[in-house]
């Protein structure tokens, strides 16, 4: 033990200017490693296409590499996409209580707006504070109504210029998303209520969007939601009209053409089209809607699913369809443009770039409409005879 | 004193030792089918939306995992209950104690390794080459210089774009359909066809056609077991192996694709 110990003496006695470097070295390559890739803004870029209202949903919160996210908003900038919707957790970024980490919204409002493109935000998720012991990120109870308020206050001043429409809560219509509770239109009025007037007040130039509704067909009484068309009504019955400037829709096409006319007892594209008329009937059709959710799914086995080809084609025609005939609609925003990792099952086949960012023949397709570059040539082959 | 504080201290460690590295490992009755199945039933998550594996009419569930599950619970002995669900809240039924296991075109997926174990596959999904018997292509590297027809947009799709990059120029040949590529190859309009094991299996069987299919890619479908059910996962992972020794797995296979 003693001779050790001499011999380690003599060692770094004798060689301590190595040790010396060699831990300075080790310092300098731990902190390298550390860094990771950077992302720095490229000079400002402005999006070039001829369809304005192409937008994507985007799912960058949970991004750990800066660079990823500035890659997704190139890809999103360079298809011709000038929008997208971004979900920002209140719990991600007030998990406690009055102390804000703003940095995750912060690069992904900062990479946009680099890359030229607007941002529709939604806000959601309860943080442990602000909701009981025992419940889901989305029960949010009416006490915590004002909390949530001061939070989407402090967004909407923060990111004013930046962020121009937010919109409250998501799919308040399914008991999943209103915190597996009955749902509520009357509890989501007095939401939009004591949200409206701080936000505001905040930054009065932002638009306050009624969430998306899930597109199903659940009775009233039903355990798991209620029918979109009659959670909107409802919704105006409570009031709800002086306290949004605009509605967010959620509508999917599954296995229709975009073209299938739409019934109260279907589901497609053209359901957006009821939704309209609910607040034409309620006077309210003067407020500008945007779908925030939208496509179709090409996976091979799911049964609401179509294949690529017409997943291409019903997309393309959408965009065409909403154009041509919705002049009450701003923006047309496709379910999903990237996750962050793959499922592993069919909502791996409503993105347009997988995770691994591959580019999928949708992307190019939409770029080629967005560019006005269709050459109107099929892209694939006639059936073999 | 001193000895005998040793004597003691030597029987503590022995016994340490037993605890530890011996009764551990001495052989334990396998646990009964009520012990790995707490609610007398063997509760299997299935998402009934995707044929030929799993489909729901209004009062009955068929395909082939159902048919798995069945044979599964026969063979462990204790009645099986399907509990029909999204893809959503099928990992979260495990979770929730909502269902025992989940057979449900899985793909393993390191991001829940922290929630569930996964078995042996029992079918592997991922892409085959498809070539007629008198011109076999074997792999994407004897590709060079013929034809291949696939889905155009599909997996296949990407995946042929890749190899374009890796070796010498193929010919690519988009369809709207994966039985269009197939028919191409039947037809002699393509060398050879990319596209994954159900449509190639499907077709084959429609047409009687005696093609060469070669796994070019795997897409590994487990059954999904809590992660605090070790018993319950070993009981099925000798079951599936069972199922795969004595031919069973093949039948149910070969009933559906």
């Amino acid at each position: 033990m003693i001779a050790a110990d001499s011999w380690i003496h003599a060692s770094v006695r004798q060689h301590w200017r190595w040790y010396l470097r060699l831990g300075i070295a080790w310092y300098i390559l731990s902190l390298l490693g550390a860094i990771g890739p950077r992302a720095p803004l490229s000079p400002q870029q402005v999006v070039q296409t001829e369809h304005p209202h192409i937008c994507v949903h985007t799912r960058l919160i949970d991004e750990v590499w800066e660079w990823k996210i500035q890659r997704t908003l190139q890809l999103v900038r360079e298809m011709g996409a000038t929008s997208i919707v971004e979900f920002f957790p209140w719990a991600y970024i007030e998990g406690t209580e009055d102390y804000y980490d703003w940095e995750p919204a912060d690069r992904i409002i900062r990479h946009a707006q680099n890359q030229g493109l607007t941002v529709i935000a939604r806000m959601g998720l309860v943080p442990n504070w602000a909701r009981p012991r025992e419940s889901t990120l989305n029960e949010l109870p009416e006490e915590a109504f004002d909390d949530f308020a001061q939070f989407v206050a402090d967004f909407a001043a923060r990111y004013a210029g930046a962020v121009n429409q937010i919109i409250i809560w998501n799919e308040p219509n399914l008991a999943f998303e209103w915190g597996f509770r009955q749902v509520d239109p009357a509890g989501y009025a007095r939401l939009l209520q004591a949200v409206y007037e701080p936000v505001h007040a905040a930054n009065p130039a932002v638009m306050i969007l009624v969430a998306g509704l899930a597109p199903t067909l659940e009775p009233e009484g039903s355990p798991n939601g209620l029918n979109d068309l009659i959670y909107l009504e409802k919704l105006y019955e409570a009031g709800a009209a002086d306290y949004f400037d605009g509605i967010a829709i959620h509508t999917y096409g599954f296995t229709d053409p975009p073209e299938a006319p739409p019934a109260e007892d279907v589901l497609n594209f053209r359901r957006a089209e009821l939704l309209h008329a609910i607040t034409t009937r309620f006077g309210d059709d003067d407020k500008p809607m945007f779908i925030t959710e939208t496509g179709w799914n090409d996976h091979p086995r799911w049964t609401k699913a179509v294949r690529p080809a017409q997943r291409i084609q019903y997309t393309l025609d959408a965009f065409r369809y909403a154009e041509a005939n919705w002049p009450w609609l701003d923006k047309l925003c496709l379910w999903a443009f990237r996750y962050t990792m793959p499922t592993f099952s069919y909502p791996d086949n409503f993105e347009i770039v997988t995770s691994g960012f591959q580019i999928k023949p949708i992307y190019y397709a939409i770029q080629d409409y967005a560019l006005g570059r269709e050459t109107g040539t099929s892209l694939w082959l006639p059936a073999p005879e | 004193m001193a000895a005998r504080a040793r004597i003691i201290l030597i029987l503590f460690a022995v016994g340490i030792i037993l605890a530890l590295f011996i009764v551990p490992n001495l052989p334990r009755p396998a646990p009964t089918p009520r012990e790995l199945f707490p609610y007398g039933e063997m509760r299997i998550a299935i998402d009934a939306s995707n044929p030929p594996f799993a489909v729901a009419t209004t009062d009955d569930l068929f395909g082939l995992e159902i048919d798995l599950g069945k044979a599964l619970a026969d063979y462990i002995g204790i009645p099986p209950r399907f509990v029909n669900m999204s893809f959503d809240g099928l990992y979260d039924s495990l979770k929730a104690d909502q269902a025992d296991l989940v057979i449900a075109m899985l793909t393993i997926d390191s991001m829940r390794s922290a929630d569930v174990l996964y078995t042996r596959h029992y079918f592997n999904a991922g892409l085959v080459l498809v070539s007629p018997p008198d011109q076999v292509i074997s792999k994407m590297d004897d590709l060079a210089g013929h034809s291949l027809a696939y889905e155009f947009g599909s997996n296949a799709d990407a995946l042929a774009r890749r190899w374009l990059r890796r070796i010498a120029p193929f010919e690519t040949r988009p369809y709207e359909l994966p039985a269009y590529a197939l028919d191409a190859v039947r037809l002699g309009e393509a060398d050879a066809a990319l596209v994954d094991r159900i449509a190639a299996r499907l077709y084959l069987r429609e047409h009687q056609w005696q093609a060469h299919l070669n796994t070019v890619t795997n897409n590994w479908y487990p059954i999904a077991v809590p992660i605090n059910q070790p018993a319950r996962w070993e009981a099925l992972d000798k079951a599936l192996k069972a199922l795969d020794e004595n031919g069973t797995l093949d039948q149910i296979i070969d009933r559906w694709l």
